[in-house]
């Protein structure tokens, strides 16, 4: 199940929440449980025990580990059967038929494909569980000892199945006494609601003009079309996830949860670095709180921590999905930020425009190699944007979708939380935007001819 | 619970979440959607089979989004968001000027136009005893392309006609090209305007055109009687469902027949399995609903026969007889069509039970005449029954 369609928010919803509510508070998390596994068995309940596996594993993992403190071997025997479940996992699922194509490919064999389905959210919660059984192991954190708490924290269902990535250490203290009134509801419904205006109204609205570019093919269309379909793309990608982890930190919060912060307008960047301080951030802390930092960091020499750079982002970009130009786009990314961290960065934060353009620019390129799979048309497209080809094909274009690419420009600057602050205090305007967005989101998803979920490679 | 009123935001919410939802829940369920000329999902019947691959919960979301409180009121409300933020097309279907609306046909399955070329000219080498005439009729958009916005690029129609009238032309049968005639009374309200089909004006410049091709004169267009019905919300509206669309005139001739017959009987089964009377060339009754042409001809039907006396070019002791292969365009052109045969077979390939080399052997045509509309020409996969 998805947050932005008519089934949560009419059906799921209303009832998981009333459940939740009335629910005395030592059940609340095996109601939080049961209504977890509901959202997540809908739709797949095939992948059920998957899931069910996935608690448990760690589950044992993590108090196997926190039994035997004294005995080291035992210790590492509890990550190692954590990790290996979890990354085997995710191997299984979303890679094994790459690496089959590209051996076949490699070799001349022909061994068959797998018909597996990626299990929903997998890479999202399997990066959260192995990251309890690492805190347990390092002793950052003691192990759950209660399994329908552990359960709750693994299948929390805001966070299910498009994060953000939620560590153990980020809500444990919740887990066990936390806090629901009113306010922090309130507050939970407003991030929800802009979260659903994010995803419903801005991503949805501009990403058919992506679509339309690839459906018209990319030589069919002129340079200027092309520019706007890589711009509605990167709009795109960045309403639907942020919105999404809005929706979740909303629903969270009227849950009584505090989840991290997982976008902070990543398109004011002026660098790449900053880019990735704000661009998925949950998943950026991730790595480098688990490979990059385990891995030396920057404390190995310069050799070593642009090797590093290297790995921890060529693994980023393949985590976002099993092909070559997501390693592709990883590798990109890596590049530059060696570049920055080489010589480029004092530069770029002195600069005050430029550094605006150069960032703008090379991420616009970034997610042309993240939109497209195919490695082929990637070229075809590149080369669209940068060998002028004319036509008027973009006037038609443009006429429909000039309004959404500024309302969501201004949408992706610091402008509208400015512009926000100065109304919020006047309750009435505060709950009449909201009450536009929810009932516009609405209306948009009764007449959902493009409502796409994203990161079903995630 | 006194201070929920501190926080009007979660009042708010919580009510429009709860009223909704129990509307939602209790409100009466469509079957069919007049707005949106198309029947809505109503609630699955579960087992524990569709549950587990999935078919069960995807249709129940269908339903839910089928079946929502206010439907036609949301979809009205985004139409005119859409408007507002400048959008000229929704759902593939494109707002031109004038009121008019277009498909927005912009790319073609090449493949399946050779396959369909290929069939066509196996069929008339095959039956090149008969004279026999292939004619595609351009969508509103080629002919009306003066009222497309600005800077919309669509498939060229014209240029795509002529490359296969070529090819078709190389079997020995006639193509007519109706692009002149269309263009030149292209001011006339000759397609719809929220409707995918030519008016029945339309319908009759191309019959002028075929049957002056074949050395006849056409039936005056204002010898007819014609009927007009308001208030048509055609295909077009129906999947872009603008909210400000200006309806369409439907006209219907009065022509006598002697005798329709359709698959053979003189009755059909309406959607709601009821037999229906075959009384004529039109189905009243469609008339009063949204999906108004389907009156003409009682809709798509297999074989329909019709046999009149209207024929001006009537010779003693003969009965002349066309075939006419068609898409539903064909079925508000061929009523004018018993002014020149005395029986007009009508042949639509989607709803054929039978063998077409069979029903070739079984009856005699002095001419035949393959008449589609452009679009229809190159996505239909019925083609391939010419061959059987």
């Amino acid at each position: 199940m998805v947050f932005s369609s008519l089934l949560f928010l009419f059906r799921f919803m209303p009832v998981a929440f009333l459940l939740y509510y009335i629910t005395p508070r030592r059940f609340k998390n095996l109601m939080i449980l049961l209504l977890s596994l509901v959202f997540y068995s809908w739709g797949e309940p095939k992948y059920f025990p998957i899931m069910i596996a996935s608690i448990l594993c760690d589950y044992f993992c993590g108090r196997l580990i926190e039994a035997n403190r004294s005995k080291k071997w035992v210790c590492k025997l509890g990550l190692i059967i954590s990790v290996v479940f979890n990354i085997g996992m995710l191997m299984f699922f979303k890679y094994s038929n790459f690496f089959i194509e590209n051996f076949n490919a490699a070799t001349g064999l022909s061994i068959g494909l797998l018909k597996l389905t990626l299990p929903l959210g997998i890479s999202f919660y399997t990066f959260q569980t192995l990251s309890y059984t690492i805190d347990v192991y390092r002793g950052d954190v003691k192990a759950e000892t209660n399994i329908i708490d552990f359960g709750a924290f693994v299948c929390l269902f805001p966070q299910l199945i498009a994060g953000p990535i939620v560590k153990y250490t980020d809500i444990n203290r919740e887990l066990k006494t936390r806090t629901i009134n009113l306010p922090q509801i309130q507050e939970g419904i407003r991030w929800f609601i802009f979260g659903l205006g994010k995803k419903v109204l801005i991503a949805n609205n501009i990403g058919s003009l992506w679509d339309e570019v690839q459906r018209l093919g990319f030589t069919n269309v002129s340079t200027p079309l092309a520019w706007m379909g890589i711009l509605a793309f990167s709009l795109q990608i960045y309403f639907d996830f942020s919105g999404y982890s809005l929706m979740a930190i909303g629903l969270g919060k009227m849950l009584g949860f505090d989840f991290p912060q997982n976008f902070n307008l990543p398109y004011i960047s002026k660098s790449m670095t900053e880019f990735w301080r704000r661009w998925h951030m949950t998943l950026g802390s991730w790595f480098r709180e688990y490979v990059y930092i385990p891995l030396g960091g920057n404390r190995k020499g310069k050799a070593r921590m642009y090797l590093n750079l290297f790995i921890v982002w060529a693994a980023t970009g393949f985590w976002h999905g099993a092909s070559w130009n997501f390693l592709l786009w990883g590798v990109f990314f890596a590049v530059l930020l060696i570049v920055e961290k080489a010589w480029l960065l004092p530069h770029l934060n002195r600069g005050k425009v430029w550094p605006h353009v150069y960032a703008v620019a090379l991420l616009l390129i970034s997610w042309a190699i993240f939109a497209i799979t195919d490695l082929s048309q990637l070229g075809v497209f590149l080369q669209k944007l940068f060998a002028f080809d004319g036509g008027v094909d973009w006037v038609y274009y443009l006429r429909g979708y000039l309004i959404t690419i500024v309302v969501a420009i201004f949408c992706s600057t610091p402008a509208v939380e400015k512009l926000y602050q100065k109304f919020k205090d006047v309750e009435w305007i505060d709950i009449c935007v909201l009450a536009l967005i929810l009932v516009l989101s609405v209306a948009y998803l009764v007449d959902a001819t493009y409502n796409p979920f994203l990161y079903f490679r995630f | 619970m006194k201070q929920i009123t501190k926080y009007p935001l979660v009042l708010l919410f919580a009510a429009f979440i709860a009223v909704l939802s129990v509307l939602d829940m209790f409100v009466s369920r469509r079957e069919f959607s007049e707005m949106e000329n198309r029947y809505l999902q109503l609630k699955p019947t579960f087992t524990v089979k569709s549950l587990m691959n999935g078919k069960y919960t995807s249709t129940y979301e269908t339903y839910i989004n089928d079946q929502f409180v206010l439907r036609d009121n949301w979809i009205s409300l985004k139409s005119r968001t859409e408007y507002l933020i400048g959008k000229q097309e929704n759902n593939s279907v494109v707002y031109g000027k004038d009121h008019y609306m277009f498909d927005k046909l912009d790319r073609l399955d090449e493949e399946r136009i050779k396959q369909n070329l290929s069939n066509v000219k196996e069929f008339f080498t095959r039956y090149s005893d008969t004279p026999a005439t292939f004619a595609v009729i351009p969508n509103s958009y080629a002919v009306l392309s003066d009222k497309l916005p600005y800077g919309l690029a669509l498939v060229d129609q014209f240029a795509y006609i002529d490359k296969w009238y070529a090819e078709v032309g190389g079997t020995g049968a006639a193509t007519l090209s109706l692009k002149e005639s269309l263009l030149e009374h292209k001011d006339n309200y000759i397609y719809y305007m929220t409707d995918h089909h030519w008016t029945t004006y339309g319908a009759y410049l191309a019959y002028s055109d075929y049957v002056r091709s074949r050395g006849m004169e056409p039936v005056e267009y204002d010898s007819l009687t014609a009927n007009e019905v308001k208030g048509f919300y055609g295909t077009y509206f129906s999947k872009s469902k603008l909210f400000n669309a200006v309806p369409d005139i439907i006209t219907w001739m009065d022509i006598p027949t002697t005798s329709v017959t359709i698959d053979g009987g003189t009755t059909i089964f309406d959607s709601n399995k009821q037999e229906v009377p075959v009384t004529g060339l039109y189905w009243q009754d469609k008339f009063e609903t949204r999906d108004k042409y389907a009156a003409f001809l009682y809709g798509n039907n297999g074989v329909t026969v019709i046999q009149s006396e209207n024929n001006r070019y009537h010779s003693e002791g003969k009965t002349s007889r066309i075939l006419v292969i068609k898409d539903s365009y064909g079925n508000s052109m061929v009523p004018y069509l018993t002014y020149n045969y005395d029986e007009v077979v009508v042949l639509d390939l989607r709803a054929i039970p039978f063998n077409m080399s069979e029903f070739m052997a079984e009856n005699e045509f002095d001419e035949i005449l393959l008449l589609y509309n452009f679009k229809n020409f190159s996505e239909d996969i019925n083609f391939t029954r010419l061959k059987y």
